[in-house]
């Protein structure tokens, strides 16, 4: 176990660091857990949150190809989609724009609300 | 004399076990197929002559001295495909991993030299593991060569790669100057440094598919311009492909007659455009009714899916369509778009294919990242590639062209020889909303109902000037025509431009904005 003293935007964290054997898949999870403990920095997160989110099954963030304005979406948590399956309408350059699933899966979440300004590059759905 | 042809007979045996067969059984495993297997599936049964198979290496330094290589790693040749001439090039995984070094390279180079001679293109299958380090500044050289003959040979005869293995370091650029890359899912990849080197400089875990396997040049980087499941399927592309290309750049396409009426009419093409001008289509199908049997080999297809390119025919003759795709992002031009269009454009006038154009943009795209991205000179490419194109230039206007956009994708002010618009055209400086805007700011402001009069003054610009007539009037738009002409008015004015000449003044080249 290591601890460090971590300050972010001005806020300083205690964070305890374990290792844990085998480096492979880890090297991996720890990237969104790291996103995660960003959006809502009092929460440090813990082991067990690390290991819950390698249980996860591999999800995709389905992102705005452009600025626009989510008109509505077409699907709900928990839903399962097939590749090319509408997933919202983008309104964007005057056009009714609509995005679809990338792959087939299982609905995460929805990123934003509907009537939502997005910016190009912004997560719309969670894919998993 | 026997004794001759049988030395003859074991010295070609050598050659043609390459590597051996273990390595040819490790080949197999992973789903790979040796140099020879494919150069024979590629080509038509039996035309195989291979030339150059007793090349040998004359390196001697870090223990090259006695290494033999069979066929030095590449075997090389000519054959028909579809009954008609190419020059052919595959690297042996096999024989020292396939590996660059001078002779190799030199084996490659005849291969080159020998399809602009006789003008016939060049298919080039890469599976190798790169340069031959032994052979040092000479394995360079080797490269160098290569590429100066994919330059020199670009717009003479069409030059085909094919990924079927690693393409790593300086060994990619070869294929990035040829017209098409091909490459085959699971067994292909392609980066300038590899996984290794990127995770010791900037220290980034990528696995080598992630980093430049098939997906990753057919969706992101634009490198690919096919992606196949397999190498058989691969193969059969190269095949499908070369049937719309001609031999060289001075021959036409071949003609394939498909039995299609040119004068085919289709009342059902109307009902693909929405009513409401907002609502997106597939502008693919809209191709694919109007060319010959609804053959379409689109290029790119997962990349930049925002413009789509292809080949078709019409009554037989090869055409290369670029559309804007209503249902990727609008149809807008971005950077990518461009690219990828206009480097089609320079092929295809490069090789005698008439351009034929459809129209459906919402504009170029804004946005920090296009322009800083560099998008007025990306998409000063799609102007420049238009405007020098001299094959005859048909573009079909089937809805919105505001401003330039409308210019860009082959308005008759490029030089478009015939523009034809579906009466759902909108052709004007710019969108009605942004026009209202601008043009009635002070009776929209002054209004006591400052909505309803913009509304009001958005419905008037629409109905006088978002139409196909106010350019019409101007002779910008030759012919307003019922959708259920278009093959048609195609067919009638491909035939008519077939005399077509034009010629530019005389310059070394000009500078494309690259």
């Amino acid at each position: 176990m290591k601890r460090y003293k971590i300050t972010v935007n001005g806020q300083t964290y205690d964070v305890t660091v374990e290792e844990i054997a085998g480096t492979g898949p880890l090297a991996r999870t720890v990237a969104p857990a790291a996103q995660e403990a960003k959006a809502a920095p009092a929460v440090v997160p813990a082991p067990a949150a690390v290991a819950a989110a390698t249980n996860l099954p591999v999800s995709l963030s389905v992102k705005s190809p452009m600025p626009g304005v989510v008109m509505s979406f077409k699907v709900a948590a928990g839903q399962d989609v097939k590749k090319g399956d509408v997933l919202l309408i983008l309104e964007a350059m005057k056009m009714e724009n609509e995005i679809v699933a990338p792959q087939a899966g299982k609905i995460l979440s929805l990123r934003v609300p509907a009537g939502a300004s997005v910016n190009t590059g912004d997560s719309l759905v969670d894919l998993g | 004399m026997d004794e001759k042809l049988k030395a003859l007979e074991n010295q070609r045996a050598k050659v043609l076990a390459g590597g051996g067969q273990k390595r040819i059984a490790a080949q197999h495993e992973k789903g790979k197929k040796t140099a020879r297997e494919r150069i024979e599936s590629l080509l038509d049964p039996g035309t195989f002559i291979e030339l150059d198979a007793f090349v040998e290496h004359r390196c001697t330094d870090l223990g090259m001295a006695g290494v033999e290589a069979p066929g030095e790693g590449v075997v090389i040749g000519y054959g028909n495909v579809n009954g008609r001439l190419v020059y052919v090039f595959a690297q042996d995984f096999t024989v020292i991993g396939g590996s660059l070094g001078e002779m190799h390279a030199a084996k490659i180079c005849k291969a080159m030299d020998m399809a602009m001679k006789v003008g016939c293109p060049c298919i080039g299958i890469n599976d190798s593991g790169g340069a031959r380090i032994q052979e040092g500044v000479d394995a360079l050289s080797g490269y160098g060569n290569i590429f100066y003959r994919n330059t020199l040979a670009s717009g003479v005869v069409p030059q085909i790669s094919v990924i079927m293995g690693p393409c790593a370091g300086g060994a990619v650029y070869s294929p990035a100057l040829t017209d098409f890359v091909f490459m085959t899912k699971g067994s292909s990849n392609m980066f300038i440094t590899g996984p290794q080197v990127i995770k010791a400089v900037t220290g980034e875990d990528v696995s080598a598919e992630e980093l430049g396997g098939a997906s990753v040049h057919a969706e992101i980087s634009g490198v690919a311009h096919f992606k196949y499941d397999d190498e058989d399927s691969t193969i059969q592309g190269i095949r499908r492909l070369l049937s719309f290309l001609p031999q060289n750049n001075i021959e036409d396409p071949p003609i394939v007659d498909a039995g299609d009426d040119p004068a085919r009419t289709d009342p059902g093409l109307a009902a693909i455009m929405p009513e409401a001008s907002n609502k997106p289509y597939d502008v693919r199908s809209v191709i694919s009714r109007v060319v010959d049997a609804g053959d379409f080999l689109e290029v790119q297809p997962d990349y930049a899916r925002n413009m789509v390119i292809g080949f078709a025919r019409l009554v037989g003759r090869t055409v290369g369509v670029i559309a804007n795709q209503p249902a990727v992002m609008a149809g807008v031009l971005d950077i990518n778009a461009s690219d990828k269009a206009s480097r089609f454009i320079r092929f295809c006038d490069a090789f005698n294919i008439p351009l034929v154009t459809f129209t459906d943009t919402a504009g170029y795209l804004p946005g920090v990242e296009q322009e800083h991205g560099g998008v007025i000179r990306h998409g000063a490419k799609l102007l420049y590639a238009y405007s020098e194109a001299t094959v005859p230039k048909m573009t079909v206007i089937l809805r919105k062209a505001y401003g330039g956009a409308y210019i860009a994708m082959c308005s008759k002010h490029l030089g478009a020889d015939q523009v034809f618009a579906w009466p759902s055209a909108e052709i004007a400086v710019m969108g009605p909303e942004g026009a209202a805007n601008i043009i009635f700011k002070k009776e929209i402001e002054k209004a006591e109902d400052p909505a309803a009069m913009r509304s009001q003054k958005i419905e008037e610009y629409k109905d006088n000037f978002a139409n196909p007539y106010k350019a019409a009037i101007r002779g910008y738009v030759d012919d307003v025509i019922d959708p259920a002409l278009t093959r048609g008015r195609l067919c009638s004015a491909l035939f008519m431009l077939l005399g077509k000449r034009q010629t530019r003044p005389a310059r070394k080249h000009g500078n494309f904005p690259v």
